[in-house]
């Protein structure tokens, strides 16, 4: 789209390009690099870029000496949780807010999808009473039913966008052949929307997985943390200093989330921009 | 109707038993999603709001009606105010801030030379991150003794002594804003590119034939295709910053004093350090109406088609 023919253009061009890629990759190989250097090579004035004797010691002590893999495993279960029901139950609305006249539609997506606007810390002060009165305070279950406020409204919005592109002559000649609304949804729908499902199931995963503020709230036992408040209470504070170990914690509580994403990013990409950029 | 095909069938605004029946269905599967709503969201929604009327402490949990008076409290702050202003001070930097990195790293990837795809991917990461990693990572790089920032600072010679960043008030506030914008670049590039893969490349060489420059193709051709896209990515942007806690809280627990100490985090600290429930409900309110500002251009921008 730009010409870039004149050499003063170029050179502005490049330097843009990188000034902008350092400052979104930088502080990833930041991560990495403190995390595979030796103490002695982290406190000094002038830290080198290269690890200059990489080892394995930092990762060592951040499984060892902390709950780590214990807040791995709580915020894979809330994660994976949360993903399923908020995909389940938006898929099933997005499709009968798209396929359906039904009476009240309008006013029922507009209020769903107007969701996105209620501050997430103000329903907390009603959610946390509520979980506290069911029993569910502290536990993984209420964890996880939490986490669909975060990305249920949106994974709706996005889906509608998704399901509203299925040609509706396919639906027809499906009806037509004598196939119930059950078998429909089954047979012709799910297949179709399959990309758009795994888009806002990665989506609501990424959003449970990332959480800090829920769970440093909801879960009050050590046990029960997950990655996020996990991370934050063990490695991060005036009398933690161990960057090594604290970095090495990051890479492994980041690994799932960027594993997923990285496998999944063309569905991802596309589910995702579908709405936004239409027209 | 004796016999006779019923031509009006298809457009007759009554409906028949079947389409009656099918309509049911459609409603039948949003049911559970209205139900989730009214419970997670709805609910708790409303009676926060109600709380904001009520007294409820940490020593009379049991609310109190209170007419206006946690309102009262908020608006003779003055202190309620700043945070009021500090929170508009950081989504309008964090958010211009990102929207400008990412529209210009879009713009740079479209132009599709080798490795772009690697470069899209790889620059989506930060995105995906953990708050509490992308806190005590920036945290990290501007540590003040041992963080990256300094010491490349220092090697420049830019800077003389090294910089406790996240001491100073506007040095953490800059921190933040940093971290954020890092955190959701690639996200708004990524809309952006998107828009500009739509792009009608007619238009754009149409202009060159006419000796139009770059800007002026910017200027003329791509911006307006990009207007529908820019309107809701912004207004997402400032919707998630106005909701941002996880990095903040994480990196400055709204400090040093309370200089990073925006709307949610005064909710957080006051709901659930101080357990004042219906004042922390009062700021929720007040938090709730400066959201819906941008919340209404995005529904107008969204459901207009």
């Amino acid at each position: 789209m730009l010409k870039l023919n004149k050499p003063g253009a170029q050179l502005i061009f490049v330097v843009v390009a990188v000034f902008i890629a350092a400052f979104l990759i930088f502080p990833l190989w930041w991560l990495v690099s403190t995390a595979l250097k030796p103490e002695a090579e982290i406190f000094v004035k002038y830290p080198s870029f290269w690890p200059s004797a990489p080892t394995f010691r930092n990762f060592e002590r951040a499984i060892g000496t902390s709950g780590l893999l214990t807040y791995l495993r709580n915020s894979m279960i809330t994660a994976v949780g949360s993903a399923l029901i908020t995909t389940s139950v938006a898929g099933l609305a997005a499709y009968g807010f798209a396929k359906f006249r039904f009476k009240a539609r309008q006013p029922l997506m507009l209020m769903l999808i107007a969701a996105q606007m209620f501050p997430f810390a103000v329903l907390l002060i009603t959610i946390y009473p509520l979980l506290r009165h069911t029993g569910l305070l502290n536990s993984l279950t209420g964890l996880t039913i939490s986490y669909i406020v975060f990305s249920l409204p949106s994974s709706i919005y996005i889906l509608y966008t998704f399901f509203s592109q299925i040609p509706e002559e396919l639906l027809e000649a499906a009806r037509i052949d004598g196939a119930s609304e059950l078998k429909i949804l089954r047979q012709v729908v799910l297949p179709l929307s399959l990309p758009g499902l795994v888009a806002v199931a990665v989506y609501s995963f990424m959003w449970a997985w990332n959480d800090l503020f829920y769970s440093l709230t909801i879960m009050s036992s050590k046990d029960m943390r997950t990655v996020g408040p996990g991370l934050m209470l063990e490695f991060f504070g005036e009398m933690q200093q161990d960057w090594g170990a604290a970095m090495a914690a990051s890479f492994l509580a980041s690994a799932p989330v960027v594993l997923t994403f990285a496998f999944l990013q063309r569905y991802f990409i596309q589910g995702l921009t579908a709405g936004a950029v239409k027209g | 109707m004796s016999g006779a095909v019923d031509v009006r069938w298809p457009t007759q605004p009554g409906v028949g038993a079947i389409e009656r029946r099918r309509r049911r269905f459609g409603f039948l599967l949003t049911v559970p999603a209205l139900v989730c709503y009214l419970i997670l969201i709805l609910y708790p929604f409303l009676s926060s709001v109600v709380l904001s009327f009520f007294k409820s402490t940490l020593m009379a949990p049991d609310p109190v009606y209170a007419g206006f008076d946690n309102f009262n409290r908020l608006f003779g702050d003055e202190a309620f105010g700043k945070a009021w202003l500090r929170t508009l001070v950081f989504v309008v930097l964090a958010t211009s801030l990102t929207l400008a990195l990412g529209l210009i790293w879009a713009i740079v990837l479209n132009q599709g030379f080798r490795g772009a795809k690697l470069l899209r991917a790889v620059t989506l990461l930060p995105w995906v991150m953990p708050s509490a990693v992308t806190a005590m990572l920036w945290a990290w790089l501007l540590h003040g003794q041992y963080g990256v920032l300094n010491a490349y600072l220092g090697r420049l010679e830019l800077i003389d002594e090294p910089i406790v960043w996240l001491a100073s008030p506007i040095g953490a506030m800059a921190a933040i804003i940093l971290a954020k914008a890092w955190l959701s670049t690639a996200l708004v590039m990524t809309f952006f590119l998107a828009a500009l893969q739509t792009l009608p490349m007619e238009q754009v060489e149409a202009a060159r034939l006419d000796g139009a420059s770059n800007r002026r193709v910017f200027r003329y051709v791509v911006l307006p295709h990009l207007k529908k896209t820019l309107v809701v990515v912004m207004v997402l942007q400032a919707m998630g910053n106005l909701q941002q806690i996880d990095v903040i809280y994480a990196m400055t627990s709204g400090g040093p004093a309370s200089a990073t100490s925006v709307l949610s985090i005064e909710v957080y600290k006051t709901g659930f350090q101080q357990w004042n429930m219906g004042l922390a409900a009062a700021i929720g309110v007040v938090w709730f109406f400066t959201i819906s500002i941008p919340a209404v251009i995005y529904l107008r921008t969204i459901f207009r088609d």
